[in-house]
């Protein structure tokens, strides 16, 4: 799934840096950060991001040579630059190359780790400064160490092993901040043999230590971290056979497993995965031709390693499969492509995906071990996200409360007042500059429908917006008696005196119809003294809700900069019943 | 011409994008790579990579041509062509 299925050869990456970009939509900047020759990892690099990025113009800039710490105390990040560090052995200490001839004399060898010690502390806060103004992409040491040990090859000495402790702590101390994305070095040894990195003669004639197998495998999975491509949101699963062995129907709740005494423990590892996910915010639902009453009983066993109250919402009757699903992604409120359908038959999976084109289906592996290894690994990667925030965590809670607020929402205008004041609604606003605002980017990022333009932002353009001190960003959470939403509404802007643009908004769609949009302007005309605000709108293909606001305050999306008056606002705007409450952003 | 000096063609083209197919069948190297060296670093891993041959720079160097080079990637890194 994804890394490792299309690896490049030279010639390949070479001639794909060829073909010219006609018209680039945005130019990256990278800093590839090295001690060694930068040689093929550039080429490799830049092929993979231009793989990533069709459209975007790629320019990759480097260091000196041997140099790595005072390559990175020379970088002045400035507008967008990324940076990508790569660490090696040499850079800890040049006598862990080859290259150099400093002497491995066993005297020598504690004064080689507490060099590479203090260099790894000393990159360590670089590093840590460097994130602190943009993105830093780390590979930590790939390389074997050097036969420099007086123990045989087969046994590890001890300062080998303080030399890997060095380096696991600088890879433990970086991968906790924010913006530091630490390439996982399980992944690479499974995609590139160790014993087949380290290519002598090129590191000693060129000053570059890789083979070119094991550059391109680098360099992928460095572009991956580079492209933070979007989690997928929810999980559609089978049951019979699926989240447990056997059919429900034919052998009664109490003969379905999932244990390894009934050797079906692969679906005991399946629950368990699932209810991994769902703790994460990964919504599950269940589409499953079987007796409802029977599947109520078989969720409630006491043994079930998934929750039933993770479980929303629950298809299960003998209709089609497409049916359920269409229901579930309605109530989810989200597209196809943003969800995975699991089924052990293979009869099933394809009646989905004929239905759902755009969906992500899967034969559950039933009996195949390896195969159901490869599966969870697989899902780790559709569903792998930076971190779990706390709308994540109350998701599916707010999920089920819009459902309620659905069935009990009146079905015309007449009472819609009524209703929102009957809703206990508190609008809790947070007005600044804050780039770490990890919620807000991740909104702005993944929303389709209410969303102003459509417009997505890499990491190192989010920091450079709020580098302007014009720059504002204001979010807005929601609860209602029916339950927490969190933060569902993000607007960014800069202001020039008493006109506001406005660059980005975005509400979550299961915030819609409760009036937030609204509060949002009145709030922003309010606190920025504001006599009007532009909004740099376009129509994209999916942002039908945000052109119908527009219609419904202005008449119509006035072309591509909409602009609201505060008296026009104040004369159009409708009730709004939200007690509302400010939060400091910094 | 055979399918071997296409790829030939390609490692070269792919190092010196600037050039034409005919510019560098007729091309002699040695100038080339003086102007830039990274490039014979990355021919040489080219033909490492797309041929199977272990050759050296200074080889690349001795051989001159196209032409030779082409030779001496036929035969497999043997150093029975002519020097030019």
């Amino acid at each position: 799934m994804g890394v490792g299925r299309y690896p490049m050869n030279l010639l390949q990456a070479l001639e794909l840096l060829k073909q010219p970009v006609s018209e680039p939509e945005s130019d990256r900047q990278l800093y590839l950060g090295c001690g060694f020759t930068p040689l093929h990892l550039k080429t490799f690099l830049a092929a993979y991001l231009r793989r990533c990025f069709p459209k975007d113009h790629i320019e990759i800039s480097t260091g000196l040579y041997g140099d790595l710490i005072g390559n990175l105390e020379r970088l002045r990040p400035s507008g967008g630059l990324m940076a990508c560090v790569v660490v090696e052995w040499a850079d800890l200490d040049p006598r862990l190359g080859i290259r150099s001839l400093g002497g491995w004399a066993s005297a020598d060898i504690p004064d080689i780790v507490e060099s590479a010690r203090r260099q790894s502390e000393r990159l360590a806060d670089l590093i840590k400064q460097l994130a602190d103004k943009t993105p830093v992409y780390l590979s930590t040491p790939t390389l074997p160490l050097p036969p420099m040990f007086t123990t045989r090859t087969a046994q590890a000495h001890h300062s080998e092993c303080q030399l890997r402790e060095i380096v696991a702590s600088l890879a433990t101390s970086l991968s906790a901040h924010g913006r530091v994305r630490l390439l996982n070095s399980q992944l690479l040894d499974e995609l590139s043999p160790p014993a087949r990195r380290l290519d002598p003669k090129a590191e000693i004639t060129t000053g570059f230590p890789y083979t070119l197998e094991h550059v391109a495998c680098l360099a992928e999975l460095l572009s991956t971290l580079i492209q933070d491509s979007r989690p997928k949101k929810g999980l559609i699963t089978d049951l019979d056979d699926t989240l447990w062995a056997g059919i429900l129907g034919e052998i009664g709740v109490d003969g379905i497993l999932w244990d390894l005494a009934g050797n079906a423990h692969i679906h005991g590892l399946y629950q368990q995965f699932l209810a991994s996910l769902a703790s994460a915010g990964v919504l599950i639902a269940v589409a499953s031709k079987n007796d409802p009453a029977l599947v109520e009983q078989a969720l409630t066993r006491g043994d079930m390693l998934l929750s039933k109250d993770s479980l929303f919402p629950l298809e299960v009757h003998w209709k089609a499969k497409s049916e359920s699903v269409g229901r579930i992604l309605e109530t989810w409120n989200i597209g196809p492509a943003d969800v995975i359908f699991i089924d052990d038959s293979p009869m099933e999976v394809a009646q989905v995906h004929a239905a759902f084109p755009e969906m992500e289906c899967i034969v559950f592996p039933k009996g195949n071990y390896q195969a159901t290894w490869d599966l969870l690994k697989g899902l780790r990667n559709y569903f792998g996200k930076e971190s779990v925030s706390p709308e994540d965590v109350i998701r599916l809670q707010s999920i089920r409360a819009g459902s309620t607020l659905k069935s009990s929402a009146p079905k015309g205008e007449l009472n819609a007042d009524d209703f929102l004041l009957g809703a206990e609604a508190v609008v809790t606003f947070s007005l600044g500059a804050n780039s770490r605002d990890n919620r807000a980017f991740e909104l702005v990022n993944k929303t389709n429908q209410f969303n102003l333009n459509g417009k997505r932002y890499s990491e190192s353009d989010w920091i450079s917006f709020f580098q302007d001190p014009a720059a504002f960003l204001l979010t807005a959470s929601y609860e209602d008696k029916y339950g927490p939403l969190g933060k569902v509404a993000v607007v960014m802007g800069k202001t020039f005196g008493r006109k506001v643009h406005v660059s980005t908004w975005v509400m979550s769609c299961r915030a819609f119809s409760r009036r937030i949009e609204h509060h949002c302007l009145k709030y922003l005309f309010e606190k920025l003294d504001a006599e009007e605000i532009v909004f740099e709108y376009k129509l994209t293909p999916r942002n039908g809700p945000i052109r119908d606001f527009f219609a419904e305050l202005l008449g119509e999306a006035n072309g591509l900069a909409p602009t609201v008056h505060k008296a026009s606002f104040d004369a159009n705007v409708p009730a709004l019943f939200h007690h509302i409450v400010e939060v400091a952003n910094v | 011409m055979s399918e071997h000096d296409d790829r030939l063609v390609r490692c070269f083209a792919s190092v010196f994008p600037m050039m034409s197919e005919e510019e560098i069948r007729a091309s002699n190297v040695v100038p080339l790579f003086e102007l830039d060296s990274l490039a014979g670093v990355t021919l040489v891993a080219l033909i490492d990579q797309e041929f199977g041959i272990n050759v050296e720079i200074s080889d690349l160097l001795k051989l001159v041509s196209f032409e030779s080079i082409s030779q001496f990637v036929q035969k497999g890194n043997s150093f029975e062509v002519s020097h030019e």
